[in-house]
């Protein structure tokens, strides 16, 4: 069953270089010669979008070390700004010069695959044991595992811990309680809440909270329940609470508002958690609110996992998913996850990690629960974000009431 | 099509071909060879970089090509489907006509403004060369930076730009620049127009620093001075620069796509949607790289529609 | 009764007056640049600035800038520079050629010319990359000077060639009737006349290629060339943004460009053509 699917990867790798004759493929990879002795791979390129710094050494230094601990001497690791990557990948795919190993944000994992372009990792004998449920999910296609991802992050709501004290305002734990929070603590210079509600990926990912936590469906845009979401954005806008500029903050202009002092609270990730400890900020996290009581707080699964690409090189094939799987070890999650502001992705770490870096405690129960946006549409999450970030900036710009929002967006 | 050909300016009736001076037969030919080597390196260098992709884009747009397409080299051919599918999406109409008034409202104030500063700055003047230069300077710095810049100076709460006027008591209430569906294509057209200045400004400068001061002094004696210089002197001698400076000014900015994408995204609720930024979300958002191909091969169209009515009408006006 | 004098204060005057309109118009329009500065000068690294003045101005940026971005730098000034002689190489002669040879196609020739301008440039960019992948052009700066110039020449050659209509067949007939080449004529007549529109062309292909990203970005796959446009996104993530740092980086940057600049402008003299009719 193995082999088949090898052979087949293998002879469509042959066939495509003839197929993309007109486009002028002419890649160096040969097609793999399958049944013989591995030769030896002395590098291996690796390409992501952590292009600032310091992740962009950070994660070049686990690369490499890496590398070593695998035999393999050099490590070119590329990356790219974060809106270019899949164009890079696409070019690469086109004139058969695909990384070795490829970094993919976790919604895209299931549309890659589904085109054709991703080794199963379980041809190589990786597996997901052991890790929560949402990245497993995500990198999941057909039954088969395609990626794995050593950090995940989320969304929570931040809140300044002096302004709520001096209001006199508990940390909200339902709707409600986030609505009447929000009121009490907008004033002249400041807003009750932020979040972005941009038209594109991140304005659907951060309405996923409150859709997901009152049982709306991903599959079911039309349903009740996303118009209730729905209703708690208008809400918190038509109160004041929240300023109008959100359809176009993106999670850091919400964040730069939270420091400045104009936004009491905030939904944002733990990404933001450096800057908040720069500017020295008090803050505290609770999970998204449930609306009601029988209801559990979900929030969307973030977090980059690296995958293998189909090159027809099956000596580098190997050696690249044991790349992946050095940077999942659990040493390599643990440092990943300080690093970079994540909550390592293997369910046994969590207590430990808890431990080590208290401030992400929330986060890292959070994670343990959290829901990939492609867990049931697979590759065919875009659109329907396309539709969840449409319905909801008609909502919030008055052009639509929430219980057709979505339709009228083009659900189906 | 030879309203291309007869952009001429008024100064000098052309003369006869050079041809006409007596030369041997084979000084002749050669001369014929020298002539063509102008052209080639340029031809050779316009086919190889934008030969492949018109064809390419071209063929795209009648094939069903996916994110599948660019593993396998499959694209199965689908006619007008794709055409079809970009026209009758119900984000068509509305993308079309902020296409228009995007395109036309940059347009005019692009070259209005760029055309009175140039006028402005053709007297001499102490720091006129430094001052030009510096009118550049927006196009030193990467869009990125740009967009972000006025993102923050547009900002509804607490962006300068609305700060300043309610501090000049202009405005009551924050204009919601790009938070609003009303607002906010002004706002991208604005912003494009502050983009568009420094190439009108430049160019249009070059041209009038062209005309020469003889005609003006000519003028002058005869009365002309002013406006009636501007019309009989300046004007009908800049027509060739502001023909090119008009029609690229209009290819250009139908394209234009990352100033939009900074801004807006193309919100609030496609309040600021564009053929060239549908093209390209659906290229490289949605991976339905057909129905990308087919919107910008319409956009292709549209452009070169404008160009052949512009060069019509601008030709009728030469020859009057 | 006006004396000399009278008439020279008052020009004078009137002159210093244009330059003080000039300054402020310029202040408009390079606000958005002052703002650029504001953020700069930020401590925290947000866009968030609402004061005309940076409260607590700090040079954080701009140390991180110098610090990172001076090879970048050098890279972005050698592909523009090389860009433009590219390009007024190319498109110089050509442009020449549609305005005043008599060709059956130069209408169509201008047409083609035309479209290639319609076309999106990440189009361009992607079967640019196919081409130089197989011909071994990947990571060169020469590449990225010859994508860029082949980029430039169209719309070079539209420019001049609007310029060069304006040339007197006259002059360089007399120059061939004295017994001048075509090629002779054209780089001792037509080429000093042309200055303006030669110079005008050359600062846009500076421009088009100092701030060029889509080019850099795909015509690279190894991080060794990096002009300014890419090196700004070791400080923007898809999470993190350092703003400070980037606008510092896009300020300092500019000062070697606008310094060509304001050089290249100084060239742009008033009435080349006229003089040479005389």
């Amino acid at each position: 069953m193995i082999k088949k699917r090898l052979v087949a990867a293998t002879a469509i790798a042959t066939l495509a270089p003839l197929t993309l004759a007109a486009c002028g493929g002419g890649g160096s990879n040969e097609p793999g010669s399958e049944g013989s002795a591995p030769e030896a791979v002395s590098s291996l390129t690796v390409l992501d979008y952590y292009t600032e710094s310091p992740s962009h050494s950070q994660i070049g230094d686990q690369l490499q070390k890496c590398g070593t601990s695998i035999g393999v001497a050099t490590v070119d690791h590329q990356s790219v700004p974060g809106p270019t990557l899949i164009q890079k990948v696409l070019q690469q795919a086109s004139s058969k010069t695909l990384p070795d190993v490829l970094m993919l944000d976790n919604p895209e994992i299931q549309q890659i695959a589904e085109a054709g372009a991703l080794m199963p990792l379980g041809d190589f004998g990786l597996n997901a044991d052991g890790y929560a449920p949402g990245p497993v999910s995500a990198a999941t296609y057909e039954g088969q595992l395609y990626g794995l991802q050593p950090g995940a992050n989320t969304l929570a709501i931040f809140y300044h811990k002096d302004v709520l004290t001096k209001a006199g305002v508990q940390p909200p734990k339902t709707w409600d309680e986030l609505k009447t929070a929000a009121k009490k603590l907008t004033t002249d210079k400041q807003y009750g809440f932020a979040f972005n509600a941009t038209a594109d990926y991140e304005g659907a990912w951060q309405f996923l909270p409150p859709m997901w936590t009152n049982g709306g469906d991903e599959t079911d845009l039309k349903s009740p329940q996303v118009a209730e979401a729905l209703q708690l954005w208008k809400d918190l806008v038509d109160q004041g609470s929240v300023s109008k500029s959100a359809v176009n903050w993106k999670q850091a202009d919400v964040n730069d508002q939270f420091i400045a002092g104009k936004a009491a609270m905030m939904l944002n990730g733990p990404w933001q958690i450096p800057s908040l400890q720069r500017e020295k900020i008090d803050f505290g996290v609770v999970p998204f609110p449930i609306n009601r009581p029988d209801q559990t707080s979900i929030a969307p699964l973030g977090g980059e996992a690296w995958t293998v690409p189909v090159t027809g090189d099956q000596a580098k094939m190997a050696k690249a998913a044991e790349l992946v799987k050095c940077m999942n070890t659990d040493e390599n999650q643990m440092i990943r996850a300080k690093q970079g502001g994540l909550v390592p992705t293997k369910l046994a770490l969590a207590e430990q990690y808890k431990a080590e870096v208290p401030s992400m405690a929330g986060f890292t129960d959070a994670v343990a629960n959290a829901r990939a946006r492609t867990g049931k549409l697979g590759p065919k999450w875009p659109d329907t974000a396309k539709v969840i970030y449409t319905g909801m900036q008609l909502v919030l710009t008055d052009q639509a009431a929430p219980a057709d929002a979505m339709a009228k967006a083009g659900a189906s | 099509m030879s309203d291309a050909e007869t952009l001429t300016t008024a100064t000098e009736p052309t003369a006869p071909s050079p041809e006409t001076a007596p030369a041997p037969r084979r000084g002749r030919r050669g001369e014929q060879i020298a002539k063509i080597l102008f052209v080639v390196p340029a031809a050779l260098t316009i086919i190889a970089l934008f030969g492949y992709p018109v064809i390419k884009n071209l063929v795209m747009s009648f094939q069903n090509y996916t994110l599948r397409t660019f593993i396998s080299g499959d694209a199965p051919w689908v006619g007008l489907q794709n055409y079809v599918a970009v026209v009758t999406d119900e984000l068509f109409n509305k993308a079309l006509v902020n296409t228009a008034l995007f395109t036309i409202g940059s347009i005019v104030g692009q070259f209005v403004i760029g055309m009175v500063l140039a006028l402005f700055f053709h007297k001499n003047f102490p720091l006129n060369g430094v001052l030009r230069a510096l009118f550049l300077l927006p196009w030193l710095l990467p869009l990125i930076v740009g967009s972000a810049a006025w993102r923050a100076i547009l900002e509804q709460d607490s962006g300068i730009l609305n700060v300043t006027l309610e501090g000049l008591g202009i405005i009551d209430t924050p204009i919601p620049w790009l938070t609003s569906p009303d607002v906010a294509l002004i706002a991208v057209i604005l912003v494009n127009i502050w983009l568009g200045i420094p190439f009108n400004l430049t160019l249009l400068y070059s041209g009038l620093q062209d005309i020469p001061d003889e005609l003006y002094e000519a003028g002058a004696l005869d009365g002309a001075s002013g406006w009636k210089a501007f019309w009989n002197i300046t004007w009908p001698n800049l027509h060739a620069v502001v023909s090119v400076v008009i029609m690229l000014g209009v290819i250009y900015t139908l394209k234009v796509l990352d100033i939009i994408l900074g801004l807006t995204q193309g919100g609030p609720a496609n309040a600021t949607q564009t053929i060239a930024l549908m093209s390209y979300q659906r290229s490289f958002v949605e991976f339905k790289f057909g129905q990308g191909a087919a919107l910008s091969n319409i956009l292709i169209l549209i452009s070169l529609v404008f160009a052949i009515v512009y060069l019509r009408a601008t030709r009728r006006r030469v020859d009057e | 009764m006006v004396t000399h004098q009278q008439r020279l204060a008052a020009r004078q005057t009137r002159r210093g007056l244009r330059t003080g309109i000039a300054i402020v118009l310029l202040a408009l329009m390079l606000f958005p640049v002052y703002w650029m500065l504001n953020i700069s000068l930020q401590p925290s690294g947000g866009t968030l600035p609402s004061s005309f003045f940076p409260p607590q101005p700090s040079l954080a940026g701009y140390a991180t800038a110098i610090q990172d971005q001076g090879q970048n730098l050098v890279t972005s000034m050698v592909i523009a520079v090389g860009t433009v002689v590219l390009t007024l190489l190319v498109a110089t002669p050509c442009a020449y050629a549609l305005a005043q040879f008599r060709f059956r196609w130069i209408s169509w020739a201008l047409l083609a010319i035309l479209i290639s301008q319609m076309i999106p440039g990440i189009v361009i960019a992607n079967a640019l990359y196919t081409v130089y992948e197989n011909i071994g052009l990947l990571n060169s700066i020469p590449g990225l000077i010859i994508a860029n110039a082949a980029h430039a020449v169209p719309f070079g050659i539209l420019i001049m060639r609007a310029f060069m209509l304006g040339v007197p067949t006259s002059i360089v007939e007399a120059a061939r009737v004295d017994g001048a080449g075509l090629v002779r004529a054209f780089l001792s007549i037509v080429v000093p006349i042309s200055r303006n529109s030669l110079i005008t062309v050359g600062l846009f292909a500076f421009l088009f290629a100092w701030s060029d990203f889509i080019f850099a970005l795909t015509l690279t796959t190894e991080g060794n060339i990096t002009p300014v446009t890419l090196g700004i996104y070791t400080y923007l993530g898809s999470h993190i943004s350092n703003w400070s740092a980037v606008m510092a980086t896009a300020m300092l940057a500019s000062i070697p460009a606008i310094i060509l600049l304001v050089i290249a402008q100084k060239y742009i003299a008033a009435g080349a053509t006229g003089g040479a009719v005389k």
